[in-house]
């Protein structure tokens, strides 16, 4: 099982790899031309460099050259500066990383208790209160919302600096860094949606003949319908979750400066710095991947029957 | 009777309200009932009677929408315990009804604080002193739970046995002696690697594995094949002599509860229409009985000669006319309308005035105009 789980992953990265190369060469531009900058590069300068840099002339050479590279552990070096992309994102990767799940830890703290508490109480008015803001909240734009609390804290209130990302912030450093988390968890647009579905299993789950079974037995009701009734939920929304939060963090990287791969790919995609557009995809499909083989073997944990489906 | 009750219901209530049809469905509508130590009551009527809610009223296991339990539910069990208690104590602080013509037209309830004083209320009694075992065994069963954890669960939670090899000795042991097949084997399946007997077998053993005063099997062989249903009732007989343990066997099937009630009530239209020994109320041509009571047993497959009755769909006979709507209760006796028994004599009172729970004979009592005998009770 473990080895076919591996194949489809191999494959899902090689097809997600083809698909973003043939879009990069579809659309215009090319990634040499940056190196041509301020020339009016013509047919002959662009076969030259190509030529220089060792480029083959067809997409689809190129597309091997770089698949070889793979193959070799070689992510291949950013045509703008030249530095090896799997440096870069070794370096960047653990700012979107924390920035990722840090957020999804914000959204679940704010989807869960209301999930629980409304699938404990449905018919109270708080329940239905905290559901509509709930609501509301998820229908915030990331960029919206990042843009006011920059506002209201750097510029309004001042409380910490303008500043580049890079460099350490003096002061309130921690909620420099918490703030992106806050924003992106909030707003990612999954709230209501992870709250919606937790509650609605849990509220499925407690109605469920076994647990009527523990309530009779006088077993503690939430060691029998955790497992479905939250584990599961929550294993699926995490998983399910994770591209929306990886394209939020896009977003919110760039509103705050927020130095990880977001800020990075819309860097490179302005230069048509193709080797870390590739490079970036590939982690982030590899990322999407773990989370969902996370989610089966969760599955298969909780129940052997299910792993044979 | 002459020995204390175990457990007596007194005048049971459960109403549910139907937002749909804004009216309350009076699924137990003043049922009393009361089971000695060791003796097995048999509750059958057909389905929708009113059964399944009494006995999750007992434990608190009503479920869905909020709704009105009221009466009293004596429990003399627990080991030395200080006379009989009433499991529904106090609910009443927690709802204020309005009452119209003795009926109950409106109902404000603290939901949340009901449900925490249920469960306050029978933190001790569920699974340790009455113990219930469900229709569908296999949905009843935790699926993500080995049966062997399941039962030695209830031998932890309320025997004071806290070493898990210990319990899980005793797993085994139950699960012997509700004759599982090979039990080491069973003891690691998870439900869905069952069958729906085994299942059944699981459910009993661990009923009985937490060592319970009362046990309360609802349905315990509906659903399953017709050979497992006589296999299971078997086991129930044989764990009967074996064990003696009180038991309140709720099932629509008349005949498992000839084979294993002593004492048979007979419900109708969320109320108790016959309540006396088994060998009054079920044996054919003793006399006096219910018209509905003669009715359900006419309708047995093996009372063929008698003309009253016919097959619907080729399945069992049943009783003619639809079961009483609980939402719209009929004036006089809730039976009426199906009942062949009616003579000129009494036709006005069986339409407009509702019959007392009546005693005809010692232990035995009725709800009829034909039989209306000494009244008592209600
Ligand atoms: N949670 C509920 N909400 C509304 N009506 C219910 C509920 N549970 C049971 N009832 C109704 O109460 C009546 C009695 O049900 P039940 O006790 O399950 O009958 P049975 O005698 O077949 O066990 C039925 O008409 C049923 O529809
Ligand atoms: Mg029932």
């Amino acid at each position: 099982m473990a080895a076919r789980e591996l194949a489809l992953t191999a494959l899902l990265l090689l097809g997600v790899s083809l698909v973003v190369f043939v879009i990069l060469n579809l659309s215009p531009g090319d990634p040499f031309s940056v190196l041509l900058e301020g020339q009016a590069p013509g047919h002959a300068a662009r076969a030259s460099v190509h030529e220089a840099l060792g480029v083959p002339t067809t997409w689809y050479g190129r597309y091997l050259a770089w698949l070889g590279n793979i193959a070799r552990g070689n992510l291949g070096t950013s045509i703008r500066t030249g530095v090896p992309v799997a440096g870069e994102i070794a370096r960047a990767g653990p700012n979107t990383l924390y920035l990722t799940l840090g957020s999804l830890l914000v959204t679940l703290l704010l989807a869960v208790p209301v999930a629980l508490y409304s699938a404990s109480r449905a018919a109270g008015a708080l329940a239905r209160g905290l559901r509509l803001a709930v609501y509301l909240v998820s229908a915030v734009p990331v960029f919206w919302l990042g843009y006011v609390v920059i506002y209201l804290f750097i510029h309004r209130f001042g409380v910490f600096p303008l500043l580049s990302g890079s460099a350490e912030p003096a002061r309130h450093g921690w909620l420099y860094g918490l703030l992106p988390i806050v924003v992106l968890g909030v707003a990612n647009g999954t709230v209501s949606e992870v709250t919606r579905h937790l509650r609605g299993e849990l509220g499925r789950v407690l109605t469920e003949d076994y647990i009527r079974t523990a309530r009779a037995k006088g077993a503690p009701v939430w060691r029998h319908a955790f497992k479905e009734g939250f584990l599961l939920p929550m294993t699926e929304m995490i998983a399910s979750k994770i591209p929306f939060v990886i394209g939020g963090a896009i977003i919110v990287e760039q509103v705050f400066n927020w130095p990880g791969l977001g800020r990075m790919v819309w860097q490179a995609a302005q230069d048509r710095d193709f080797p870390v557009i590739m490079g970036i995809a590939l982690v982030a499909a590899a990322f999407v991947r773990l989370a969902s083989l996370l989610r089966a073997v969760i599955y298969a944990g909780v129940n052997p029957r299910t792993a044979t489906d | 009777m002459t020995r204390p009750p175990l457990l007596e219901i007194q005048d049971l209530r459960t109403y549910f309200y139907s937002r749909a049809k804004e009216a309350f469905i009076r699924s137990v509508d003043g049922v009393s009932l009361a089971i000695a130590p060791g003796e097995t009551l048999g509750v059958v009527g057909e389905s929708g009677s009113g059964k399944s809610v009494t006995a999750l009223s007992i434990l608190g296991l009503v479920g869905g929408n909020p709704g009105v339990i009221t009466g009293a539910v004596h429990f003399a069990g627990g080991n030395g315990a200080s006379g009989p208690r009433n499991l529904l104590a106090d609910l009443e602080r927690y709802v204020s009804l309005t009452k119209h013509d003795g009926r109950i037209v409106a109902v404000a309830k603290d939901e949340p604080g009901w449900r925490a004083h249920v469960e306050r209320a029978l933190a001790r009694v569920r699974g340790k002193q009455i113990a219930m075992i469900f229709q569908n065994p296999k949905s009843s069963l935790n699926p993500f739970v080995t049966v062997g954890q399941q039962i030695s669960e209830a031998v932890r939670l309320h025997t004071g046995v806290t070493h898990a090899s210990e319990a899980k000795e005793r797993a085994l042991g139950w699960l012997e002696r509700v004759r599982m097949d090979s039990p080491r084997l069973r003891f690691d399946q998870y439900p869905d690697g069952l069958s729906g007997g085994m299942c059944q077998r699981a459910m009993i053993a661990m009923a009985l594995a937490s060592e319970p005063s009362l046990l309360i099997a609802d349905e315990p062989t509906t659903g399953l094949d017709a050979t497992i249903q006589s296999r299971i009732v078997a086991l129930l007989a044989e764990l009967k002599s074996e064990f003696g343990v009180t038991t309140l066997l709720i099932t629509h099937d008349i005949r498992v509860v000839s084979r294993l009630a002593d004492t048979v009530a007979v419900m109708y239209g969320a109320t108790v229409m016959e309540h006396g020994p088994a060998r009054d109320v079920l044996a054919p041509g003793v006399e006096p009985k219910h018209p509905y009571t003669s009715a359900l047993l006419a309708s047995l497959p093996s009372t063929q000669t008698n003309g009253r009755r016919h097959a619907v769909d080729g399945r069992l006979p049943v009783i003619r006319g639809e079961v009483v709507d609980t939402m719209n209760v009929p004036r006089g006796c809730r039976f009426h309308a199906r009942c062949d028994r009616i003579t000129d004599a009494i036709r006005a009172r069986c339409m407009g005035e509702e019959p007392a729970l009546a005693t005809v004979a010692a232990g035995h009592r009725m709800r009829c105009h034909l039989h209306p005998g000494e009244a008592r009770g209600g």
